[in-house]
């Protein structure tokens, strides 16, 4: 199948790059930056920065968004300066606006081009020209008739919902038929918004040594090392405010960050890394938090390393749960929301429980609350035997 | 000789004289074996053999008490430790165990004792021991064909109601198995379907099972004081659900409705508002643009308790830690179950139909390999 120029212009993160701009695709990188470089890259240089900018900003949107062959530059050149800069925070932040510009595009698109890109990536996709019905809501008077124009196979459809964990996505919850699941334009443009959003994450950061040799070759182009540059000052200046401690005291002065599941130290580390939280997520950490007494400032703080941050709404929010006191999830609906990590961390107390010394038996956890609770009896006990220890000691 | 010594030489007899009749599994090479031997209790795993003629070798030489294969295929699957294997790909496997059901012939035929007290008693053993509280059992279990055929229709009603029309597959894409004792297994080598996650293997299950629904999602709406529920034109659940509410309030007498809604857990009013209504809300369910559920006592969560028991008698009660391991090992076709002495017995879904592990009379399919000579 043949697919446009204008398509891969359009998304240059599509494999069809390779077909259609050899010469672009099969470049080494240090080859393509010079040649790039050489001639009158300010226009380049400035598509690029804006990127950055608009992602240390927490915007959602690039203004003059273009889509020309130099899309297909601007797209690269990112790739390129990520890896130099080997940064999570800055790879995740560029990940979530890209992707979100992707949605924006995508969601605009004919549906037949939809179709050439969902085939393009070698998705097992059906499309039809006239909507197909796959049910109806009917709530008194008004009735929703539900009409879709794709389907797709179930394994792609897993796949590519694989890091959406919302409610309404999972496949229990959704038309499936004959191995295809019927999917509206919308989900299809969110599920490649999160395809594209996994192109730039970065889970580890790269080994230091190999990427300072390769960062070294590359910043000898003049124009390139002066866009490096000015990325890296517009970082230091914006990184402060998404750099806050998560060591929080407790009432006795005592740092309780570190008595945390492994179910809430999942959450916080993804919060530092800049990465998206689903719905569930949200919840679940803020309730956490102001159960156990963390101020609002500080858990708005927290969230403002988040991509899609918003002071005012983050407030509003955080102050609205504390005031209805709700209650975090407990175990068993972690479970459900496939939020639980003990096995991930191979946690003791919460794979083999505790045990009660009140009792006389081996309990099990089910509430990350009173894994906190367990674990600060613990350091309580610890500390008072060091302490004695220490007095002993001293006699 | 010992018991165990003897009955090692059984099995190395039975490899011995049947080593033709061992069915060599797609992609053999590429899977790891592991062996139960009859002197301790531990798997002894990361073994993998060029040839079916090797593993038979094996076979005759330890005459293992367990014979498995992975699921999974591996490019190099006598590697250690796990990352090393290069993982490729797993099959997807469904387990049915008739221990998972509680069925009425578990009182002939399965026995349980508390670790604690000592306690005994028959059928499934109790949540906690009626006489010290604690809830550690030993059970000592065996089969019937009773409890063998509840675990056969659960397999049937897997590929006939969900794997078929939901999944697209068709009836010659499943390998399955008798496991030689209490159930059935189920495979699925499709390629695509190697390729998923432990995480999107967990939505299928959820599927299968009704796990996580959502009826809100799905439709069930309250609006000023009246439930507007699903329309059985809506593809996947929703559908599922009215028609088994439409086979159960067509099918069944008033006293086995009844019994159901004490399943279920419903209390005595709620009962009687669903007996005095069931026939309307048959008739609005039946009826395609109708979805106006009126059935006096019944809140929107009474709805959710309701409908999630209805949803429990449609899922599969399957063991679902297999299906989303990804490195699992599952018994080998044509070797024999430790425990009974049976043959794992590889199945077409024809054959499964007519299919009577303990009553076989196709000698071919039939499990039971040692028989005494009347």
């Amino acid at each position: 199948m043949s697919i446009r120029h204008e398509l891969v212009q359009h998304y240059p993160w599509l494999p069809s790059l390779e077909k259609l701009y050899p010469d672009i695709a099969s470049k080494a990188p240090i080859l393509f930056i010079t040649d790039i470089f050489s001639s009158n890259p300010i226009e380049i240089q400035e598509r690029v920065l804006t990127f950055f900018k608009a992602s240390f900003s927490n915007l959602e949107q690039i203004d003059d968004y273009k889509i020309d062959e130099k899309n297909i530059h601007v797209y690269i050149i990112i790739k390129i300066l990520l890896y130099l800069l080997n940064d999570k925070s800055i790879s995740n932040r560029i990940a979530n606006l890209y992707s979100k510009v992707t949605y924006s595009e995508l969601i605009k698109e004919d549906d037949a081009y939809l179709y050439d890109i969902c085939k393009d990536l070698n998705l097992d996709i059906l499309y039809y020209q006239d909507p197909i019905k796959y049910g109806t809501i009917i709530t008194k008077d008004q009735q929703e008739n539900l009409y879709s124009n794709f389907r797709i196979y179930y394994t792609d459809y897993l796949k590519l919902a694989g890091n959406l964990r919302d409610e309404f996505r999972q496949l229990i919850n959704n038309p499936l038929s004959e191995g295809y699941v019927f999917i509206q334009k919308r989900s299809i443009s969110r599920l490649l918004q999160e395809f594209v959003r996994e192109k730039f994450f970065l889970k580890a950061e790269y080994d230091k040594s190999s990427v300072e040799a390769l960062k070294e070759n590359f910043l000898k182009i003049k124009e390139f090392g002066e866009l490096y540059e000015r990325i890296l000052a517009n970082w230091e200046l914006k990184k402060e405010d998404f750099e806050y401690s998560f060591e929080i005291k407790a009432t006795d002065g005592s740092d309780i960050s570190t008595n945390f599941p492994p179910c809430i130290k999942e959450i916080l580390s993804k919060i530092q890394e800049g990465q998206n939280l689903i719905h569930n997520e949200r919840l679940f950490i803020v309730w956490v938090l102001i159960a156990v007494n963390y101020q609002v400032d500080t858990i708005i703080n927290l969230f403002s390393s988040m991509p899609d941050f918003n002071r005012e709404r983050t407030a509003y929010q955080v102050n609205y749960a504390k005031k209805k006191k709700y209650i975090p999830y407990k175990c068993s609906t972690l479970k459900s929301f496939d939020l639980c990590m003990a096995k991930k961390y191979k946690d003791e107390i919460c794979l083999k429980g505790y045990f009660s010394i009140k009792q006389n038996e081996q309990k099990n956890i089910t509430h990350p609350l009173s894994y906190i609770n367990i674990m600060q009896y613990r350091a309580h006990k610890k500390n008072k035997v060091s302490k004695n220890q220490h007095i002993r000691n001293n006699e | 000789m010992s018991e165990k010594n003897y009955l090692k030489r059984i099995f190395q007899v039975y490899y011995k004289e049947k080593r033709s009749f061992l069915p060599k599994i797609n992609s053999f090479e590429n899977r790891e074996f592991g062996f139960i031997p009859w002197n301790q209790q531990i798997m002894i795993r990361h073994y993998n053999f060029d040839n079916i003629r090797n593993l038979n070798n094996y076979l005759i030489r330890d005459g293992p008490r367990h014979v498995y294969s992975s699921a999974t295929l591996y490019i190099n699957p006598y590697k250690t430790p796990m990352d090393n294997k290069g993982y490729l790909g797993c099959d997807f496997i469904i387990d049915i165990d008739v221990d998972h059901f509680d069925t009425p012939c578990k009182d002939d035929h399965d026995l349980w004792y508390c670790k604690d007290c000592g306690k005994e008693g028959k059928g499934m053993p109790p949540k906690k021991c009626p006489t010290c509280s604690k809830s550690k059992f030993k059970r000592v279990s065996w089969i019937c064909d009773h409890c063998l055929n509840i675990a056969k229709n659960e397999i049937i009603k897997l590929i006939k109601n969900f794997l078929i029309p939901d999944f697209g597959y068709k009836e010659t894409d499943f390998i399955i198995a008798f496991s030689g004792h209490r159930g059935y297994h189920l495979k699925v080598e499709d390629d695509r379907m190697r390729q998923l996650s432990s995480e999107s293997r967990r939505e299928i299950v959820d599927y299968l099972t009704g796990h996580n629904i959502s009826f809100e999602i799905l439709g069930l709406r309250k609006f000023s004081q009246n439930i507007y529920g699903f329309l059985k034109e809506n593809i996947g659940w929703p559908q599922k659900i009215l028609l088994k509410l439409e086979d159960i309030l067509k099918n069944s007498s008033p006293i086995e409705l009844e019994n159901l809604l004490i399943k279920f857990g419903l209390n005595k009013n709620i009962r009687k508002s669903f007996m005095n209504s069931k026939d309307d809300f048959l008739e609005t369910i039946s009826k395609s643009k109708r979805n106006l559920w009126i059935i006096p006592n019944f809140s929107l969560e009474t709805w959710k308790t309701f409908l999630s028991e209805v949803v429990k008698e449609i899922g599969a009660e399957i063991d679902q830690p297999v299906s989303i391991d990804v490195h699992r090992l599952i018994r080998y076709p044509g070797s024999l179950h430790g425990k009974t002495g049976f043959k794992v017995q590889e199945l077409t879904f024809q054959e499964l139909e007519t299919y009577n592990p303990l009553n076989q009379s196709d000698g071919v399919l039939d499990p039971i390999v040692f028989k005494s000579e009347n």
